[in-house]
């Protein structure tokens, strides 16, 4: 599987197990609400991709005084003073590779899969897309040019009662579009790459091994309809028992919760937040095209002098000057580049999708709520 | 699993052993909290072991309460080991090694693992826990702290005993979805669950609820036509939960639904509005290069333009920076409303 050529797409399907669900769930928790990057070990079968351990990231601190040799390092060409950036940028790291190395070298000797397959990241209602993320993706494509994955794991949502965990791949167009790292009006308009092209979302699926299965069968679940179990003596009785009290696989109904307001508010700071972004590509955008339109005007004026000069010095019979020397003299602006903008639609994307569907289950859990207040109005 | 009701701390009762000098003021951890994510692992590296090894040996880390009473085992990893009839060896290299690598990720965590000579865990006694694994049997977690014996000085320092403490797997908030899911895939053949949409996670707690609704009225059904036993504490119980209804009007509960859905339906607009825009101003940017440099400047302020009147029915009414060179040829079509303070 090592020499699949990266023009196809080889991933068809990514499979977890219980492992690396709960270990994401514990570290993305933990350093809330920073993001929390990790590396992901496993195998790939096929076109399924199977995910069975993963490790966190060290993120550098910039302020860490222990002597940690981790510290950045200014020279360190990844060295950046924001700290979220820095957690970011942390699966691409050189020093993060390094301690994925020798991770994965000592998980060997215990028999853990030693092959690295992608990478994890926390976010928080959907704001994962940025530059940060493709790079590492584009990175993590690009190195091994084998099949890789990023997971996402939604915090926000999470907490709300669904879990919410996604898995990303670039898409080749875009693949081949960041080999030449060139994202200019022309080339997007040669490549014909929408916004929409960038990511592919792959389903995931949850897969647990024998003995976890029993275990899973040991713990106890909502009790059955056993009519032979004994009536509590008083209520104090019944808000003590173990079973009831903390039951790990009671039915976990939070995601009947009602709460509308709060989410909406993330969202729309969010789409905020998107719209700022934009904007400031569109100012860049402008800018470069006022700029150019500048430089092209004294261009064109410095060649109709020349053309002047050369046709008086026609007439005095002297040589010309060339014309061509202005490609000397004047410098054009470069071109900014278009994947923000791109990457600002997609994430603008994401939250529209996030938002019909919550739109749809709230929905249906607001008219369940109002036929049940509103007793004898037919639902 | 530890019913913590009914447990005698064995360590408790003890004087605080005066043999080790330096170890003698330390009290011993009383309870131990296990996240489960650790007993994944454990379960997982049982899972993984070399063929003629019967157990895996690892070290556990987590974080101490203040005064060294509690214990919560975190995170866990496995440390390879040979096994003899008479001892067992450890790669004491390996654990040094991935400790630090664990540390370095989080060094908020602490070494809890016991060792032969009581090193590392200094000057707090090591947890030491054990998950047997035998298939066909329920799986089972003990722990033990460790406590000096010895009959001499230095043999003490040497050897340990291991005392059991009641321990409690705690499961937080954040875990429980996770472990749903999971344990959705326990009842299949082949153990694997796909990830469910919001849609399908509410219509299994809709069903859920259902379900135990019916139960309760089954109950209740039967208490009436004294098929049942009745219960002063259940009937408590019901009249305690069914007074949480609300009792409001009907014209709010109108009032209040109507705007929810409004807010929702508006957001929802607002969002799939704002990717149209966004996705039609970058496509007029990336699409009119072709004719050329001025109208390329117009056609660019021009849905700056529509841009921003889609802006309008924004929310807060902060300052939007507004666009260059674009605005400068529409200055006489300021629009509805009074934002555009600069010409």
């Amino acid at each position: 599987m090592a020499t699949v050529p990266p023009a196809e797409s080889p991933v068809r399907e990514v499979q977890l197990s219980a492992l690396v669900v709960m270990r994401l769930i514990k570290h993305s928790t933990q350093v809330w609400p920073q993001p929390a990057t990790g590396c992901l070990v496993g195998m790939d079968v096929g076109a399924q991709l199977q995910i069975t351990n993963s490790f966190p990231f060290p993120a550098s601190n910039p302020d860490n005084t222990t002597g940690n040799p981790n510290a950045t390092n200014p020279a360190d060409p990844y060295h950046q003073a924001d700290q979220l950036a820095l957690a970011l940028a942390a699966p691409r790291a050189k020093s993060s590779v390094a301690y994925q190395n020798e991770m994965i070298k000592y998980l060997r000797e215990v028999n853990v899969d030693a092959q690295g397959v992608g990478w994890y990241v926390s976010c928080s209602m959907g704001n994962f897309v940025n530059a940060s993320f493709v790079e590492n993706q584009a990175f993590y494509q690009r190195a091994t040019g084998e099949q890789t994955v990023a997971l996402v794991f939604d915090v926000g949502r999470s907490s709300q009662g669904s879990f919410n965990l996604k898995a990303y791949r670039l898409s080749p167009s875009f693949m081949a579009a960041c080999k030449e790292n060139k994202f200019t009006t022309e080339s997007i308009q040669k490549s014909n790459l929408r916004y929409q092209d960038i990511l592919i979302e792959l389903p995931v699926a949850i897969h647990n091994s024998h003995l976890l299965t029993s275990y899973l069968h040991q713990l106890p679940t909502s009790p059955t309809a056993d009519t032979d179990l004994a009536l509590p003596a008083s209520l104090n009785e019944l808000h003590r028992n173990p079973h009831l009290a903390s039951n790990p696989l009671a039915p976990n109904l939070d995601n009947l919760d009602l709460s509308i307001d709060p989410f909406l508010e993330k969202t729309v700071d969010q789409l905020l937040d998107s719209i700022e972004a934009h904007q400031t590509e569109q100012n860049n955008a402008q800018y470069y095209q006022r700029s150019l339109a500048r430089e092209q005007a004294k261009i064109q004026t410095w060649q109709l002098k020349r053309k002047q000069e050369n046709a008086l010095r026609v007439q005095q019979k002297q040589t010309p000057l060339p014309e061509d020397e202005w490609q000397k003299l004047f410098k054009l602006p470069v071109e900014p580049s278009r994947l923000e903008a791109m990457l600002v639609g997609r994430q603008v994307e994401q939250y529209a999708r996030q938002i019909d569907g919550f739109g749809a289950v709230v929905s249906g859990k607001m008219f369940g709520v109002r036929g049940n207040l509103l007793p004898g109005e037919a639902a | 699993m530890g019913d913590s009701h009914n447990y005698l701390h064995l360590a408790r009762p003890l004087a605080p052993a005066p043999i080790a000098t330096s170890q003698s003021s330390v009290t011993a951890p009383v309870s131990v909290t296990l996240q489960p994510q650790a007993l994944f692992s454990i379960i997982d590296h049982a899972s993984r072991r070399p063929a003629d090894q019967e157990r895996v040996i690892g070290t556990l880390l987590g974080t101490r309460s203040e005064d060294g009473t509690e214990v919560s085992v975190t995170n866990c990893y496995a440390v390879p080991h040979t096994e003899t009839a008479e001892q067992v060896e450890m790669d004491m290299d390996y654990q040094k090694r991935m400790l630090d690598l664990h540390l370095r990720a989080a060094p908020k965590e602490v070494l809890n693992f016991y060792s032969q000579q009581g090193e590392g865990t200094f000057p707090h006694p090591a947890v030491h826990l054990t998950v047997s694994t035998v298939a066909g049997q329920d799986v089972e977690a003990n722990t033990y702290i460790s406590a000096p014996i010895g009959v001499t000085a230095e043999r003490a320092a040497d050897s340990c005993l291991f005392i059991p403490v009641p321990h409690e797997i705690k499961y937080d908030e954040a875990s429980k979805s996770g472990l749903e899911l999971i344990a959705g895939a326990r009842d299949r053949d082949d153990r694997t669950q796909l990830m469910q949409t919001d849609l399908e996670t509410l219509e299994r707690a809709i069903e859920q609820v259902l379900e135990m609704l019916e139960r309760v009225s089954n109950y209740v059904s039967d208490v009436l036509d004294e098929e049942q036993q009745s219960s002063t504490a259940l009937g408590q119980f019901l009249l305690n939960t069914l007074a949480l209804a609300p009792k409001v009007d009907a014209e709010d509960i109108e009032r209040d639904f109507n705007n929810h859905i409004q807010d929702v339906l508006l957001v929802s607009y607002l969002a799939n509005t704002i990717r149209t825009q966004i996705d039609l101003s970058n496509r007029l940017a990336t699409a009119a290069i072709t004719m050329g440099g001025d109208t390329n400047v117009a056609s660019s302020g021009g849905d700056q333009q529509k841009q921003q009147s889609g802006e309008r029915g924004g929310e807060r009414g902060g300052q939007r920076r507004e666009g260059g060179g674009g605005q400068q040829q529409r200055s006489g079509q300021a629009g509805p409303g009074g934002r555009r303070g600069e010409q």
